[in-house]
């Protein structure tokens, strides 16, 4: 017999984990619930475009669901979902390197316009100088970020705003601290370049 | 330490990724060094810039990727004993296989389109003996230049894109004029031709692909007055349980009230079990009076609680 909900909330996340595995879809869902925000936040910051970042966590879940029975505590789970979701968001950002395209723009009359305008960002501006320094900035944050590699992109977003240990970034992504302290290091070396006049 | 090795370390001393060995030398050549201190100064900046632009995570695009996984995944094979049914299917995309007579129609879809495609761009499209009285009328090319690149000898390589201008008359229901309606409704330009086109169209939302269209604009045009118009043609579908989805999502992320109200005045005229918890999550950020009000009513008609728990 399940668990009542409220348990689920209470356990530890191995035991959350054995009981999804043993088939009870309520711990599967607090499984979800407790890195589902990160999942969509991490995705919409490395696609910059809603609609690519919900593909992405649909895409992710649907893989845990299909697999969590093959977890065997090899690695902690969230390193397990976020290689998948890396995984995802690296094969998003390859194929749009290969199609040459900017991140998430499309054309207008007025120009080119960003999906992610219509994202709100972490902080607004009452003050039009400010909005206009603000949005000069944003504009030259995603052209710099654009110019990053797949792999740097996704290095720095874990690093900068996932807040993640470059240790633990190597393992999701299948490789070294050493590796990823370089892309970390190329990573700003190129941001600071492109932002070089704003600071 | 030289100031090169020390740039080398900025960054993993900023994110506090430096052994202790590493930092100890690393802030020692800083306390000598006035130009590496002004480095850190600056990528001390350049972290605060960008976590001012590091994106919100809206808590209505969190609920509907919710939502919409809790329908997907209800759909997948059940968790308990089916797991190893499953094995093979890891990090693969399926595909099924079309039966033979769908794959002979889809062989003679692409030859005529084929057909379709070389009528367009070596005739003149549609001209003479097309569908639907359709006549065309050639206005002057527009040309705009997209690459200029210096060559040898004084000599100078354009790439020129040429824009031709044709005007098609025949009636919406035309296969051809319906496709580019269809397109129409996509023009990334225009929101005026989005709007008319997505108008043309609603009286044929009996058509499933017509009905992926409107539904496509309806979550994706950054246009409001297109999303209206979108969602005119899909109200005669509120109960169709994709467009009910659909419908669900624009509810919750939706930044327009006013498409927001004409949705939610559609969602509540079908209420369903399942649309108890959308209402509730609605309830817990929605600041639309009007839209709470409907939400509120529907939630008292149902017998629900207006909270989660």
């Amino acid at each position: 017999m399940a668990a009542p909900a409220i348990e689920f909330q209470r356990m530890d996340e191995s035991a959350l984990i054995r009981a999804a595995q043993r088939g009870d879809e309520r711990a599967f869902e607090e499984l979800v619930r407790q890195y589902d925000q990160s999942v969509l936040r991490l995705a919409l910051n490395l696609l910059r475009s809603p609609e690519d970042a919900n593909d992405i966590y649909q895409e992710t879940f649907l893989r845990v669901y299909r697999n969590l029975h093959k977890f065997r505590y090899d690695c902690s789970f969230h390193t397990w979902l976020y290689r998948i979701v890396t995984n995802l968001c690296l094969d998003v950002l390859r194929k749009r390197k290969v199609r040459k395209e900017e991140a998430a723009t499309i054309a207008t009359a007025e120009g080119e316009l960003n999906r992610m305008d219509s994202v709100p960002e972490a902080r607004g501006h009452a003050d039009p100088q400010r909005e206009l320094f603000s949005s000069q900035l944003n504009w030259r944050i995603r052209e710099a970020l654009s110019g990053l590699t797949p792999r740097e992109r996704v290095v720095f977003e874990m690093r900068h705003y996932e807040g993640m240990r470059l240790k633990a970034i190597g393992e999701v992504l299948g490789t070294t601290e050493e590796a990823a302290k370089n892309c970390l290091f190329r990573a700003t070396q190129k941001m600071r370049a492109a932002l070089g006049d704003f600071l | 330490m030289k100031c090169e090795e020390a740039a080398r370390m900025l960054p993993l001393y900023l994110y506090g990724e430096l052994g202790f060995d590493e930092e100890e030398r690393l802030e020692l050549h800083l306390d000598g060094c006035a130009t590496c201190r002004r480095e850190v100064e600056h990528q001390k900046k350049m972290s605060e810039l960008l976590d001012a632009a590091g994106v919100r995570l809206d808590e209505g695009m969190l609920t509907a990727a919710r939502l919409e996984s809790r329908s997907r995944l209800k759909q997948e094979p059940r968790m308990h004993g089916g797991w190893w049914s499953h094995f093979g299917e890891m990090f693969s995309i399926r595909f099924a296989p079309a039966p033979v007579v769908a794959q002979s129609l889809g062989a003679v879809a692409l030859v005529a389109l084929g057909f379709f495609g070389a009528r367009v761009t070596s005739n003149g499209m549609f001209s003479r003996g097309g569908p639907g009285n359709i006549a065309d009328v050639f206005d002057p090319v527009a040309s705009r230049v997209r690459y200029v690149e210096p060559g040898r000898g004084g000599q100078v390589q354009i790439v020129l894109e040429q824009t031709q201008r044709r005007t098609l008359t025949g009636r919406a229901e035309d296969e051809p004029i319906r496709r580019l309606l269809v397109i129409g409704t996509r023009d990334p330009a225009d929101a005026g031709v989005r709007v008319q086109s997505v108008e043309l169209l609603t009286s044929q939302c009996g058509s499933p692909d017509i009905r992926g269209a409107l539904l496509d604009r309806l979550q994706r045009d950054p246009n409001a007055g297109v999303r209206l118009k979108a969602l005119d043609g899909l109200k005669q579908f509120a109960s169709d349980p994709e467009t009910r989805q659909v419908l669900t999502r624009v509810l919750l992320t939706d930044g327009n009230p006013g498409v927001r109200t004409q949705v939610v005045d559609l969602l509540v005229q079908h209420p369903e079990d399942q649309m108890v918890g959308v209402f509730q999550e609605l309830l817990s950020h929605e600041d639309n009076g009007y839209i709470r009000q409907r939400c509120q009513r529907v939630l008292h008609d149902m017998n629900a609680s207006a909270e989660t728990y």
